[in-house]
This record gives C-alpha cells, sequence and structure tokens, in this order.
C-alpha cells in the first residue's frame, strides 16, 4: 500500500514553514519502504482570491472546495479577512487532501481540525525532512502492519 | 480466543495518580494522553487543592508518538514547577509513552538540581492495576527521594496500610490506626491525608520499624524500606476490625515494639469494656435470628475480604460462605492469603476464590445455597445481583456508588462498631 506524504520546507531540506507560511508542499510517496520526491504543488495566492485553485507538477487534485458556495469554508475572507484560517487555508487542505499527512513547523488548531476531518494527520515539527520521513514511515508501517511500537526508539 | 473481563474493580497503574494525590501537597506530573486523569478519576473526595482535571499532562498525541514525547514532558514539568505551588512533583507515565520508549528517568534527572523534589514512576497500565501502581509510587519515593538516616526517633513508627481512594475510608482508616498506636504509646507516622505531606515523608528514615497492615499490598515496599533505609517490618496482614482482631493486632504491635504488657492490656480493657457494652445493648438485636442472614459473602480486595470475614466471623458469629477477592493478587501471595481464612474461630473456615472477572463471581454467588438470603458486601456491581437474589448488601468496595465516606472508618474498635451499624441498617430496613 502505498501514501502520501506532504512536506512544507523552503529548501528541502529543514523543515521550516508553517502551514499558512507555505507557498508549496513537497510530496513524497511511500511504497513498501521507499519513499521518494513525486511532486511539488504550489499554491497560488492571487487565483484563491479569484477563488479558484491552480495545481502544478502533474497530481490532479480535485478542484478548490466548494466553488459555488464561495470562498472557502464558507466565511468569505475567513475570520479576519485577508489570507487568516478561511478561504485560503481551505483551499490548502483541499490541495493536499489525497496525502495521508502534512509535516510542517507549526499549525493551527483550525486547519487542524479540517485536516481531522479529511483523516490527515497534521506533524508540526522542527527537523530535517529526512528525519521526518523516516520517522513517518517507520510509524505507519508499524501501524499498517499491525505491529507493536513498543521500544522503537 | 480473545479474553474479556466483566466489570473489573481496579483501574490501570497510572491510577495510582490518586496515592500522589493523597498526599497533601504533592502533585502528579503525568506523562499521558489526554483524558487518562479524567477517566482515571472518581467522585469520591477527589477535588481539593489539586485535582485530576488540573494534574499537569502532557497530553500526548500522534505527534509525540512518531517523534518522541521527550522534549514535551521537559517543559510540562519545567512549567509546572514554575506554576503550581507544590512540595512534591511526581511524574507519572501512562502506556503511551512506555511503548514508544520514552526515556521517562532521563527527562526526570535533569531536574534532579530543581528547589523542588521532582521524581517518577513508570505506571504504564499494562504493567498492572493501581494497587501496582500504589507500590510503584512509594517506591519511587524511597529509590529517588528517601535517604537513609542514622538518627533514630524512639518509638516512631511508620504506618502503611490502605490503597488511598481505591479504598474508600482510607483517610479514617490510618487516622484509626494512628490512634490506636498512640495510645499504647508509640509515635505513629503516615503520610496520606489531613495535616501530612513532605514533612512527614522526610521522618520516614527515622522510624524504628514500618508497620504494614495489608495481606499483600506494600510488601515489596517494605522490604525495599529494610534494604535501602535499614527499617525492618512488622507484617500485619489481616485489617483489624471489630474486638477481636483489634486486640490481636495491639498485643503483636506492642510486642514487637517492646511496649510493655500491662500497657497494652489496659488500653484493650479499656476498649473492650465500651464494645462489649454496646454489644450487650443490642444482643437482643443480633441474637434475633431472623434479622440477620445466615450466611455472608465478601466481594473485595484482599483486605477488605480478609478483614470483614474475620470480624463477622470471629466477632459476631456469622457463617461465612464463599469469599471473592478482586484485586488480582499477584499469585506468590495467595496461598498465605487463603490460609488466613482457615483461620477462623468457632473452627469455621472460610473458602476464597481470587477472580477478578465479575461474571464468574455473580455465577457463583448464584450458584450457592445461601441457606436464606445472602448477605453481600461489596462493589457497587453487587447491588443489582442482592436485590434479585433478595438479600442484604452493603457497598463496601470499588466502585461506590452507594455510599458517601468522608471519614468514616471500619478499623478498631470503633470501626467494628460502625460496620455493625451499617450492616444492621441494611437488615432492620427489610422489616420495615
Amino acid at each position: 500500500m502505498s501514501y502520501k506524504i506532504a512536506i512544507a520546507s523552503s529548501d528541502g531540506k529543514q523543515i521550516d514553514q508553517t502551514f499558512g507560511q507555505a507557498k508549496s508542499f513537497a510530496i513524497y510517496e511511500v511504497t513498501g519502504d521507499k519513499c521518494s520526491k513525486i511532486d511539488e504543488r504550489v499554491f497560488h495566492q492571487e487565483e484563491e482570491q479569484e477563488n479558484t485553485m491552480s495545481l502544478q507538477g502533474s497530481s490532479k487534485a480535485e478542484p478548490s472546495c466548494k466553488n459555488g458556495t464561495s470562498k472557502g469554508c464558507g466565511q468569505g475572507k475567513g475570520c479576519s479577512g485577508g489570507n487568516g484560517c478561511g478561504g485560503d487555508v481551505s483551499a490548502k487542505v483541499e490541495l493536499i487532501s489525497d496525502c495521508r499527512c502534512i509535516v510542517c513547523k507549526k499549525i493551527g488548531f483550525h486547519i487542524q481540525k479540517q485536516l481531522e476531518r479529511k483523516a490527515i494527520s497534521a506533524f508540526d515539527v522542527t527537523c530535517t525532512v529526512e528525519e521526518a520521513l523516516s520517522k513517518i514511515s517507520n510509524y505507519f508501517s508499524h501501524i499498517d502492519n499491525h505491529k507493536s511500537l513498543r521500544g522503537q526508539r | 480466543m480473545a479474553k474479556l473481563l466483566d466489570k473489573q474493580r481496579y483501574k490501570c497503574a497510572l491510577g495510582a495518580m490518586q496515592t500522589v494525590q493523597a498526599i497533601t501537597r504533592a502533585v502528579p506530573v503525568l506523562h499521558s494522553g489526554p483524558g487518562c486523569a479524567q477517566k482515571l478519576s472518581d467522585s469520591i473526595g477527589s477535588s481539593g487543592y489539586f485535582s485530576p482535571n488540573i494534574f499537569p499532562c502532557t497530553s500526548i498525541n500522534e505527534k509525540d508518538v512518531v517523534f518522541g514525547g521527550a522534549k514535551k514532558l521537559e517543559t510540562t514539568i519545567e512549567n509546572a514547577l514554575k506554576v503550581i505551588d507544590a512540595d512534591l512533583y511526581v511524574v507519572l507515565t501512562g502506556c503511551i509513552p512506555e511503548i514508544v520508549g520514552d526515556d521517562t528517568g532521563e527527562v526526570v534527572s535533569r531536574f534532579a538540581d530543581a528547589d523542588k523534589p521532582v521524581i517518577y514512576a513508570s505506571t504504564a497500565g499494562f504493567k498492572g492495576n493501581n494497587y501496582i501502581g500504589h507500590e510503584q509510587i512509594i517506591d519511587a519515593l524511597i529509590e529517588q527521594y528517601l535517604e537513609k538516616s542514622e538518627e533514630k526517633e524512639k518509638g516512631l513508627v511508620n504506618i502503611w496500610a490502605d490503597v488511598p481512594y481505591q479504598d474508600l475510608f482510607w483517610l479514617g482508616n490510618i487516622k484509626e490506626l494512628e490512634r490506636l498506636l498512640s495510645e499504647i504509646g508509640l509515635t505513629p507516622n503516615t503520610i496520606f491525608g489531613y495535616n501530612r505531606g513532605i514533612e512527614n515523608i522526610n521522618k520516614i528514615p527515622k522510624a524504628e520499624f514500618n508497620l504494614l497492615v495489608s495481606p499483600w499490598v506494600s510488601v515489596g515496599n517494605m522490604k525495599k524500606m529494610e534494604k535501602k533505609l535499614g527499617i525492618p517490618y512488622l507484617h500485619y496482614q489481616t485489617l483489624p476490625i471489630g474486638a477481636y482482631e483489634t486486640s490481636q493486632f495491639l498485643r503483636k504491635v506492642g510486642e514487637y515494639a517492646g511496649v510493655s504488657e500491662e500497657k497494652v492490656e489496659d488500653v484493650i480493657r479499656e476498649h473492650e469494656e465500651y464494645y462489649y457494652y454496646l454489644i450487650e445493648r443490642y444482643a437482643d438485636l443480633f441474637l434475633e435470628n431472623r434479622v440477620i442472614n445466615k450466611q455472608f459473602s465478601v466481594v473485595a480486595d484482599a483486605q477488605y475480604a480478609l478483614g470483614i470475614t474475620k470480624f463477622l466471623a470471629n466477632d459476631l458469629g456469622l457463617v461465612p460462605a464463599k469469599q471473592f477477592i478482586v484485586d488480582d493478587t499477584p499469585k506468590q501471595y495467595r496461598e498465605a492469603i487463603a490460609e488466613e481464612f482457615k483461620k477462623l474461630n468457632f473452627d469455621l473456615q472460610a473458602e476464597v476464590v481470587f477472580e477478578t472477572d465479575s461474571y464468574k463471581i455473580h455465577n457463583q454467588i448464584q450458584e450457592h445455597d445461601y441457606h436464606g438470603y445472602p448477605l453481600i458486601l461489596g462493589s457497587y456491581y453487587e447491588k443489582e445481583l442482592t436485590e434479585s437474589l433478595k438479600g442484604n448488601y452493603l457497598n463496601i468496595s470499588w466502585p461506590v456508588q452507594d455510599k458517601v465516606v468522608l471519614d468514616d472508618f471500619y478499623v478498631g474498635y470503633t470501626g467494628g462498631i460502625r460496620l455493625i451499624e451499617d450492616i444492621y441498617t441494611v437488615a432492620v430496613q427489610r422489616f420495615n
């Protein structure tokens, strides 16, 4: 079984972007014990304002959530206007909706809730991309194969 | 095939946070998932200066399972030290950090120089129940906090008895045991409850001996203290309830502590005279054989099953049916405990069953012929069952829904009278 991990990193080495800051997410695919980068999904602010979303690269995610019902989560421009937790976040969540988890420096409570509803785990950590990938894939492989996590560290 | 445990009568080892809570001004710091403390608390006197809903907790989640929760634990302890005014901080670990392998001991060791003592106990649920957790807390105190004392205080005795909160009567019992020891001229020292705390913990090493009143809980602690602190211990297996057992208890303690026989006998005489004065006044009620049940069963932990069985047989002359010990007593203690149930007056013997599954216990109660309606002293789980058997029921063990106890107690002479009052209050209601 393969799954995807979204990572918010400015240089591809260090996890240094918060969910809100991130302009793009690196998408890694894990198959068995192999892990490789398959995509870089860029998030376009200006297009968000027009309430659509552009996806670069090969992935074919669904178009932005609820285009018809205006502005993301239904609050117009979000709680305090601009690019707060409102429209822009929902679209971002949609951008990674096919991933199993998202790794970023920090993440807000409301976005976590939105992710939770899609069964996407959020890991807010500060470490290298490599470390995060190896720990997460180790964790998921234990879970998927019904193996105990006992003594993994 | 998977096994189910029906209606268990204890909690996981993390439930020992209540042992910490019973030490005044000691606060548990939990390294566990969110909700553990809430689930483990029950409303039997657990609010106060610190209560389970405000225990500092790392509230670990999926992220900490993947990336480790050590850092979160460190900041939680650090901030607990800053914002919570306590005398002792006890870090308790739940199942999750123990499974994934957070090195709690190492994190706690970073606080060796803190202004207040920080110790830890690994109370993961899969390691045992809250009786074992209770032992682990005391072990942690012995290993990580207490130091051997060359100086001894004459007559000072540490008393160890019930598991706080798990035992409904823990506070009253320990205070009554203190009173009894004071009366024969000893100086009792306990660490749980009102006006006790870190100062009493500090006094532990100065004691002449430890007195353990319990069939098995804390035997390991006593051995550990004997080894590390050089304090010998007297193990009295039966919780003394009523005149017969309490007088034996005082004689044994007096003899061990080197108190003059005369003094002990004086105290015993005074108590027994009053005790039997009360019994005499109500002898007509006790001898009216339609009032009380012919046979009884106790469904409780080893402490109460043994204490109450001996009391009802020795003092009231009731006939024991099967007795049930529900605390998952470790195997090495079972034989000795079962042996105690055979040492009853009037050549009585009680059969004892070590069983944690309420379904099986209830089946055995239903199958037994009590020669009339039964008297069941047990947990709330036995209420409905006893009602269906038209028996008399008293809630004396965990879980408790049917009784409010602030500082009532069953230990000693007075405690025996209290238990008689409670049992007969139930019994006479049948005839109203």
